[in-house]
């Protein structure tokens, strides 16, 4: 005890300041700072050396700012995008606007992808856990396969070695007679079509989709206060029903107006029924409805007909076609399109005869020209398009090219692969006893996992299932392997072209982690939703 | 006791009493509720159009897997309705045929499973032109009725798909190296694993040589001397390829990354003292306002569209960083650095990485300086796995107990002591299963860089179907290569699984 120095708290023997923790925390962070400083200004310094060299951020009067570095956005792109998402694109459009359509491909990839994935992960992962060994193997085979290659081998593999080794059009592959068509130049299914009136349709089923939600969680209430019983999912499906049939006849009752055909005077037709008399006096035969039949027996050749047939202008992509290939099907007239990008290309068609109808909305017929008779077309407010073989490529109906196919099976063929993987390692966590538990409570077996399993193996599941939607879609930058035109490729394309390079990486990196900050937010939202409340 | 049976055995078949109940049977099958009647309506619809087709394409396969699931199927039901099973049917009906349903799934897989073995194995096999002569394999691949694999395009071009144009002559230097590393690991079988050897010499020097290896293979590979000596320098751009450079890449990534990841996780979970708050917003204020000052308001006249305009204003960002570093890291710059680093580095493709390093490198460099791409890509790679890692290895920090700190502290180790001789050997041993996993990771990863133009193993492939010879051939070289990777991948996974349970991780 005598040996313990009696100056202990003495104000000399305090540590010194080069021993003090918080005084080194201090100098370390400066240091750091100044080497970070420096390094960073070296970079900087370089790249405004380089980047004045290029002359990347000049402005309209010469000078040099930053700022002006991103004026190039607004310059002609001058290159194609094969597909776009939401919005359209030309090659006349500007650098910006290519690299928001890139930008919509890579959502468009991501929302699809991560919906697939998670339904094909959950099916493989459950499967994992079956107690039927052959789909446990089988399901252990296939995410063992899928884990330990590479992506982009899958990705060339698929897009490569299956997609573009499928038969040509005339050959394409029908799965069990339904409108689908599987080709090399992708896969063409059957779509519907919003006409005019289909967006007044499109706010009824909005409607009746809040309305039905509301009806049936108001439903949920009263019954659990009188406690009597029913579904409350059949009456809310009811109550949608009902709406959304109202909403239908609505929207059709008002549509009457909205397109239109423009027929030359000499035809002389005044209803779309009499244009089935003016095609059969082409033909020479009486009844258009025994067309199809006679040249099946050979009796009518199909050039004959195609060279009778109403040949109708109509602008690319435009619902009215839809519509009135509808009506005219309806009524037996065989008939061919001539499609336009413009309109006046098309108005310039038609004013030399080279078709017999121009369609489009009844405003804009109106406005072109008094040359020909306007008749009506009756609308619906959604219309099928069924894809049909047209010279070297399918038209109408809704076309997945090869190259979104591709990145999109490889996506979520690899994706579903490691979400199984979570899922089972998830619902494994769920302790046998909470099982055993919910048996003995009476529950049925959806019950069970509804109510007792899920919920605690979401717990589990949802944080690595994050990270997996985020390499989804930062994997989905792999399209340029596929020639899928996304935020990567876009930007890439510009880059090459403009030359301003440290800007689109600038741009390219702020938008893929703001993908993926906006998904772990939503997702760790839902996460604190679940969790566990705790005392 | 009330024992509860379902039935009474009325009748006996061989004389076994048989228990058996149809009305229970039909409820637990089909009855029990709309779903599974609806399930199995179409579970018998599919399985008999799968099974009709099957008997058109090949029928005596199909007869054959028939045949034995209606044998197995009906010896399994016998024996279990009257109550004696064997160890086979015992198996047969808890693992596959435990219900109706699951009868006929494995029925329905079973045919789908041989009708998917069998397409392959005649593509791979019997329709097959294994010679690696080409006009002879296009010959042998036009008799056949089907479609097969051209086997030839792989075998003719393995030595491409391996080193592709690594020069023959030196192919002694990677034998050497392959030597080397099996000389290496034979002895650490034994030296590593037993407590004998812990603080011998031979484990000492064992773990030198190890240490060693990179040095020592790096100036194989690399070579030193002039152009006529016998370890002449090559040129990775064109002498790397194919297996060799992926496999280059990822393990001088692996290994580069270790001590950048390492200092990472430090510095993202370190509690130094911050830079207090005031100085820091009187700091970050007067920048703002000098930058307001001397750009913001000259280029607001020089620039003419609103988005321009808002450019401008990008000093107050200053203040919102600032606010954000006192608000999330308290003023620790080196928390804050590490963080950001991360964070961004993970939050961005790996693909837009290696582009970066082809095309920005150049430009953040003093101009005039040249760098090889295969150097840059190997720079790229190591930058971007040291994020990952430094996550890893933040993972094994935080699984150590706070105590083993205090301990440190108590017996009075410096920071420095602290960290090398309690600390990082503890959370290094916990994440040596993650950073193999990352390593994998990291080796399928390399196939990106056939993208941005180097030739590693899958750009090889890509390369062979433009050949003259095998054009087109595309799916053989892929299998191959996916072969490779499997077989890597998890042999890879297998010893990470075996050293997990040898290191007892997740047992202390």
């Amino acid at each position: 005890m005598a040996n313990i120095p009696s100056n202990i708290s003495k104000k000399g023997d305090a540590i010194p300041f080069w021993r003090d923790g918080r005084v080194l925390g201090v100098i370390a962070q400066i240091v750091f700072l100044v080497l970070v400083i420096l390094a960073t200004a070296w970079l900087a310094n370089n790249v405004v050396t380089n980047m004045d060299r290029l002359g990347a951020f000049r402005c309209a009067d010469g000078s040099s700012r930053f700022v002006c570095g991103f004026n190039f956005l607004r310059i002609d792109a001058q290159f194609d995008i094969g597909e776009t998402t939401l919005i359209r694109y030309e090659p006349s459009d500007s650098f910006g606007r290519a690299m928001l359509a890139g930008g919509l491909n890579t959502i468009r990839v991501g929302f699809f992808g991560i919906i697939l994935a998670t339904i094909l992960g959950t099916v493989t992962g459950i499967a994992r856990l079956s107690e039927n060994w052959l789909i446990n193997n089988i399901a252990k085979w296939y995410v063992d396969l899928i884990r330990n290659t590479p992506l982009l081998l899958q990705l060339f593999f698929i897009y490569f070695g299956v997609l573009l080794l499928l038969p040509s059009i005339r050959e394409a592959i029908q799965p069990f007679g339904l409108p689908i068509f599987i080709s090399q130049r992708g896969i063409d299914v059957v779509a519907p079509v919003f006409m005019i009136s289909g967006r007044i349709w499109f706010m009824a089923l909005l409607l009746g989709l809040v309305t039905a939600v509301v009806v049936g969680w108001a439903f949920r209430q009263w019954q659990i206060e009188r406690g009597v019983g029913g579904s409350p999912a059949l009456l809310a499906l009811a109550v949608l029903a009902v709406i959304a049939t109202a909403g239908w006849f609505v929207a059709q009752a008002g549509s009457d107006d909205n397109q239109a055909l423009l027929t030359q005077s000499e035809l002389g037709v005044t209803h779309l029924d009499d244009i089935a008399g003016v095609v059969a006096r082409r033909l020479g035969v009486p009844e258009l409805s025994g067309v199809a039949g006679a040249v099946a027996d050979g009796r009518l050749i199909q050039e004959q007909v195609d060279e009778a047939a109403l040949s109708v202008c109509a602008l690319v992509r435009d619902p009215a076609e839809v519509n009135v290939s509808a009506e005219l099907r309806q009524r037996n007239i065989p008939h061919t399109f001539q499609r336009f990008t413009r309109t006046n290309l098309a108005v310039d068609a038609f004013n030399a005869g080279s078709c017999d109808a121009f369609v489009g909305d009844r405003e804009s017929l109106t406005a072109i020209t008094a040359a020909g008779s306007l008749i009506a077309v009756p609308e619906r407010p959604v219309r099928l398009s069924f894809p049909s073989i047209q010279g070297l490529n399918f038209v109408g109906g809704y076309k997945l090219t090869p190259n979104f196919a591709a990145i999109l099976l490889g996506l979520v063929i690899y994706t579903g692969a490691f979400i199984a993987e979570i899922v089972r390692a998830g619902i494994q966590s769920v302790p046998k006893g909470q099982s055993e538990a919910a048996r003995a409570l009476g529950l049925s077996e959806s019950q069970r996992l509804q109510l007792v399993v899920l919920p605690q193996a979401l717990r589990v599941i949802i944080p690595p299932l994050t990270s997996q939607y985020l390499n989804l879609v930062k994997n989905s930058s792999l399209s340029i392997a596929v020639g899928y035109p996304d935020l990567w490729v876009t930007s890439f394309i510009t880059l090459n072209q403009s030359g301003q390079s440290v800007q689109v990486f600038v741009m390219v990196m702020s938008i893929y982690l703001s993908f993926s900050l906006s998904i772990s937010a939503l997702l760790n939202w839902y996460n604190r939703r679940i969790a566990l409340v705790e005392r | 006791m009330t024992r509860f049976t379902d039935n009474a055995s009325s009748f006996t078949i061989a004389g076994r009493p048989v228990h058996f109940s149809l009305r229970q049977f039909a409820k637990e099958n089909f009855l029990s509720s709309l779903w599974l009647a609806l399930w199995m309506v179409l579970l018998l619809y599919l399985t008999a159009v799968v099974a009709r087709n099957q008997l058109q394409t090949a029928p005596l396969w199909t007869a054959v897997i028939l045949v034995g699931w209606l044998a197995s199927v009906g010896l399994t039901a016998f024996n279990q309705i009257t109550r004696q099973h064997t160890a086979a049917t015992a198996w047969l009906r808890g693992n596959l045929y435990s219900s109706l349903s699951n009868a006929l799934v494995t029925l329905l897989l079973l045919l789908l499973l041989v009708a998917a073995v069998r397409g392959f194995f005649n593509w791979a096999f019997v329709y097959a032109s294994f010679t690696t002569d080409a006009t002879l394999a296009r010959e042998t691949l036009r008799q056949q009725e089907q479609a097969g694999a051209n086997w030839g395009a792989v075998r003719a071009n393995l030595r491409n798909l391996l080193v592709f144009r690594w020069p023959r002559d030196q192919d002694w230097r990677l034998w050497l190296i392959v030597a080397w590393n099996v000389l290496l690991i034979i002895p650490s079988q034994f030296v590593y694993r037993r407590e004998a050897f812990r603080k011998s010499l031979l484990r000492r020097g064992l773990t030198f040589l190890w240490l060693l290896t990179p040095i020592f293979v790096f100036f194989l590979v690399r070579g030193a001397g002039g152009s006529d000596s016998f370890l002449r320098q090559l040129n990775p751009d064109q002498a790397w390829g194919g297996l060799l450079l992926s496999l280059i890449i990822a393990i001088f990534a692996i290994v580069a990354s270790f001590p950048l990841g390492v200092l990472l996780a430090l510095g993202r979970r370190s509690q130094i003292r911050g830079v207090p708050a005031r100085p820091t917003y009187i700091v970050a204020g007067s920048l703002t306002l000098y930058f307001l000052i001397a750009n913001t308001f000259p280029s607001l006249s020089a620039v003419q569209t609103i988005s321009a305009r808002i450019l401008s204003f990008w000093p107050l960002l200053i203040i919102l960083f600032a606010f954000l570093f006192q608000r999330y890291f308290t003023g620790n710059v080196v928390a804050l650095f590490s963080t950001v680093y991360i964070e961004t580095v993970r939050g961005v493709p790996f693909i837009t990485v290696l582009f970066m390093s082809i095309i920005l490198f150049p430009i953040l460099l003093p101009p005039g300086t040249e760098i090889l791409s295969t150097w840059r890509v190997m720079v790229a790679a190591a930058l971007f796995s040291a994020a990952y890692l430094a996550e890893n290895v933040r993972g094994g920090l935080q699984s150590l107990n706070q105590g083993q700190y205090e301990a440190a502290d108590a017996i009075g180790l410096n920071t420095f002591q602290k960290y090398r001789l309690i600390v990082l050997p503890q959370a290094l041993r916990a994440v040596i299963p993650a950073i193999v996993g990352q390593f994998i990771a990291l080796f399928k990863d390399t196939s990106l860089i056939a993208i941005v133009g180097l030739l590693e193993f899958l750009a090889v492939a890509n390369l062979i179907s433009a050949q003259p010879d095998w054009l087109g051939v595309r799916r053989e070289p892929y299998v191959f290569i996916a072969l490779v990777y499997f077989v890597g991948s998890a042999a890879m996974a297998g010893y990470s699984r075996r050293l997990e349970a040898r290191l007892g991780v997740g047992q202390r």
